[in-house]
């Protein structure tokens, strides 16, 4: 039927040929030295863009729009694009190349640290090791201090762990995944991005807006993909070292090593420690300012590559952390107040993709994971133990629709959990068994217009169906001028506790009065990025405007009664709307000035009454400048973050504030400087040089077994001017 | 006032290198893909006299723009030696280029 299709097509092409110049040609490929036709190429002429596919012989024929000379464009997905100019009748021969090459390509092109693609109908920004490098990044979560779509700020005043907001909302609602394989999920969520050490990581993808649906039911107001460094990548030194030491006593190691067994096996093993212990006590309220933290982290991946055939991956990770906190040995009583956060993971996972021979765009991929995550925490005479077993399998299907601009992938996730808590001695065991199916169809229009629409299916507990649809669309004004919009549904199992375990770091009594429902929010946004050059100079604009509205949502009310935090279901609305711009420039050749200012409106209903959510700013600026000498020899960056004022929680009484109701704003500044030799780098830097803080993150610190103490609110840095140096090492 | 003239004169020096005379070697090497363009690149900025080199992946030439006062050809020619690549028709070190990645070693 297609067939008999095409060949109208054809027909009717052929007909209007007369008195038109037809071009006419092949496409083909080399595969082992001999050549393979293509089928389903575009072909087409710009800027007319009229084209047509190649046939089963890879052979096409189309009419000159103009007249010669003119450009051809012969696209196909998962290759190399290429232009041809024509200048006669005669037949072209066009050998296309997998896209393989485009990569290395892409890498010697100027590579930007916030790489916004063009290419991705998804609202990404790509953030490369040049932004990582930029702060002294010993983790994930402290990767996104430059990045202004994305806030890092401290939950509690004990524990010394920054948490992520995106859209205005906790990282909890953002998927986390590495390789496209879940990271960190479930119970590790909280303290998840701490987890994942700086130099390990090659790249971060973040996205805006609800995720794929192939990637699951989650990822409410967002979606961060980690790349991590890979054993077959040849850029990768075969050994590379870094140390790393603050002039508090902090001090951290990372060890890779790879090898290279043959072309196709290759291995890394990623080594990371820290430490952290010194008991500090500036502003003398009793507690340690910092916490003592110690660290083993380890990554063991081995990597099966056979090129456009066979793809294999098995990683093995074992992590140790050790957070202890709470008062110093200087005070005096009879029994201290203590914070410890101990946990322990094991994740088994792997991947193994394989693509059809001859058919680059036909593949089938599997993912599976198998984890143990194990949290011991305490906070004076609250603790909170789980331990949580999962396995998660992926499998996805990908092929096209009679055309290469006609994609879909489908397939099915299972995900299998136990959970098991202890909650001030009560055991709460929590058991899911969650099959899922998915299908996701991408339409292109040539390189103008780009639609992906998904959906999926999973049974919850309870044999209960959740139907989630989401759209990402992409369209190209031009080459740099474009527009993406999403929308999508989400599903989360909230953590109770796990997921807000910093409310332990208060006296206020916890108060469950229902059973917490599934949380589930939409999520719609639309972002515009236009890249213009004046005088040489390159411009890059970027808005974006988002609103995630909650259908349910587990409400922590820390406002209703000073005494006790309620958890609650959601009665009434629940949203976050936020608006950003972004500014680039290029001032000078390796001068760069960026500018972003952001809006964020988060409420939510607490008692009936809609309030702003608590220890969120409104209002956030950020700029950055990075300057590299023309050698490349030194690098300099600098960051400047203004954030606004935001709304306390409801605190019996408030040392510190004394009733008020909001927190002052504040400027944090960061300095860097990177000197690069021939074999290592030496950088140093300063973290929030004007040494500012909130001065009694506590309240009432004397007295933290009695009824108001509480370090849960918080709202600026704790830690002060942090002085840091390092050096990174390489042999290749 | 006088802040103002010693900041000046620093920018001057800044700017010295502008001043200084600058001459134009092309090159051909044994430099093959994107990786051996990132190396040998990197190498030569830290060769003494050398202010800039380029090198074109299409016929593998690269052109280096250096200050005769401080280095010549024959230098340059052995710096890229030492970086594991040929040189027009001075050929790699061995030790050097056996440390080169795989796809740097295709002729």
């Amino acid at each position: 039927m297609t067939k008999n299709i095409l060949f109208l097509i054809l027909f009717f092409s052929i007909k209007q040929v007369s008195g038109q110049i037809k071009i006419a040609g092949s496409v083909i490929e080399n595969i082992q030295s001999k050549e393979v036709p293509l089928t389903g190429v575009s072909v087409f002429f710009i800027p007319e863009n009229q084209g047509v596919f190649t046939d089963n012989l890879g052979e096409f024929s189309l009419n000159l729009p103009v007249g010669f000379p003119a450009k051809l464009v012969i696209s196909f997905p998962g290759y190399t694009n290429d232009t041809l100019e024509i200048n006669s009748a005669e037949p072209v021969r066009i050998l296309l190349k997998k896209s393989v090459n485009l990569k290395e390509v892409e890498v010697t092109a100027k590579k930007e640290a916030l790489a916004v693609s063009t290419i991705n109908p998804m609202n990404s920004i790509k953030i490369t090791q040049v932004e990582l490098l930029k702060a002294a990044c010993c983790n994930l979560s402290e990767a996104f201090e430059t990045n202004p779509s994305v806030n890092v700020a401290y939950k509690d005043a004990v524990t010394g762990v920054k948490e992520i907001q995106l859209l205005g909302l906790g990282g909890i609602y953002v998927q986390l995944q590495s390789e496209n394989i879940p990271e960190m999920h479930g119970l590790a969520g909280i303290y998840g991005l701490t987890f994942i050490p700086g130099p390990w990581i090659e790249s971060i993808q973040l996205t805006k807006g609800s995720g794929s649906v192939i990637n699951g039911y989650e990822s409410t107001t967002g979606q961060i993909n980690v790349e991590y460094k890979k054993p077959m990548d040849m850029e990768q030194p075969r050994f590379f070292l870094n140390l790393f030491g603050d002039e508090r006593g902090g001090m951290e190691a990372n060890i890779i090593l790879k090898h290279t067994y043959s072309s196709l096996w290759s291995t890394m093993l990623m080594l990371h420690g820290r430490r952290m212990k010194n008991e500090v006590d500036r502003n003398h309220d009793g507690f340690m300012d910092i916490p003592d933290n110690s660290s083993i982290n380890i990554y063991n991946r081995w990597n099966y590559h056979k090129a456009n055939k066979r793809e294999a991956q098995i990683n093995l990770k074992l992590l140790s952390d050790e957070i202890k906190g709470g008062q110093t040995s200087n005070v005096v009583s009879p029994e201290l107040y203590k914070t410890m956060v101990n946990t322990k993971r094991a994740e088994l996972s792997g991947k193994l993709g394989f693509i059809y021979k001859d058919k680059p765009f036909k593949s089938i991929g599997n993912i599976f994971q198998i984890s143990v995550h194990d949290m011991k925490s305490s906070f004076g005479l609250k603790n909170y133990n789980a331990t949580e077993s999962s396995f998660y399998l992926q499998n996805i299907y990908q092929n096209i629709l009679w055309q290469s601009n006609h994609q879909y992938k489908t397939g099915f996730t299972y995900r299998y959990n136990y959970l098991e808590q202890h909650f001030s001695g009560l055991p709460v065991i929590i058991e899911e068994n969650i099959p899922g199916i998915f299908f996701e169809y991408t339409y292109n229009y040539l390189d103008k217009f780009t639609l992906i629409s998904g959906v999926r299916e999973d049974i919850q507990k309870n044999e209960k169906f959740v139907f989630i649809p989401r759209i990402h669309g992409k369209y190209n004004f031009s080459e740099n001028f474009i527009v993406r919009f999403s929308g999508g549904k989400s599903y989360r199992l909230p953590y109770e506790i796990a997921n807000h375990l910093s409310v332990l770091a208060s006296s206020r009594q916890i108060v469950f009065n229902e059973k917490i429902n599934p949380e589930t929010a939409w999520n719609y946004g639309i972002n515009f990025t236009k890249k213009f050059s004046i005088v040489s100079h390159e411009i890059t604009l970027s808005a974006d405007a988002y609103r995630t509205e909650f259908v349910n949502q587990l409400v922590v009310d820390s406002y209703t009664d000073s005494t006790k935090i309620f958890f609650n279901n959601l009665y009434g609305e629940s949203y976050s709307n936020s608006l950003q711009f972004t500014f680039n420039i290029e001032l000078l050749e390796k001068l760069n000035l960026r500018l972003a200012y952001k809006f964020e409106d988060v409420r939510s209903t607490f008692n009936g009454k809609t309030e702003q959510q608590p220890l969120v700013s409104k209002n956030r600026a950020l700029g950055t400048i990075s300057y590299v000498t023309s050698d490349e020899h030194w690098k300099f960056d600098y960051t400047l973050a203004l954030e606004g004022k935001k709304k306390l929680q409801n605190v019996y009484y408030d040392l510190e504030n004394n009733g008020k109701q909001f927190s002052p704003s504040f400027t944090i500044m960061n300095i860097q400087a990177t000197k690069v030799f021939r074999k290592f780098e030496l950088y140093s830097g300063a973290e929030n040089l004007f040494d500012f803080r909130q001065l009694n993150p506590i309240i009432h610190p004397e007295n933290p077994f009695g009824n108001s103490f509480d370090a849960t609110n918080i709202w600026g840095p704790i830690q002060g001017r942090r002085i840091y140096a390092g050096i990174r090492l390489s042999i290749s | 006032m006088k802040s103002t003239t010693i900041l000046f004169i620093i920018f001057l020096f800044f700017l010295n290198p502008v001043f200084s005379q600058k001459d134009t070697v092309n090159i051909h090497t044994s430099a093959v893909c994107d990786m051996c363009k990132k190396t040998l690149e990197k190498d030569l900025t830290f060769e003494k006299g050398v202010s800039k080199s380029i090198l074109n992946l299409d016929d593998n030439i690269l052109t280096v723009i250096y200050n005769p006062e401080k280095t010549n050809v024959d230098k340059i020619r052995l710096a890229i030696n030492k970086s594991g690549y040929d040189a027009d028709s001075l050929k790699a070190d061995p030790k050097a280029f056996n440390r080169l990645p795989d796809c740097c070693k295709k002729e």
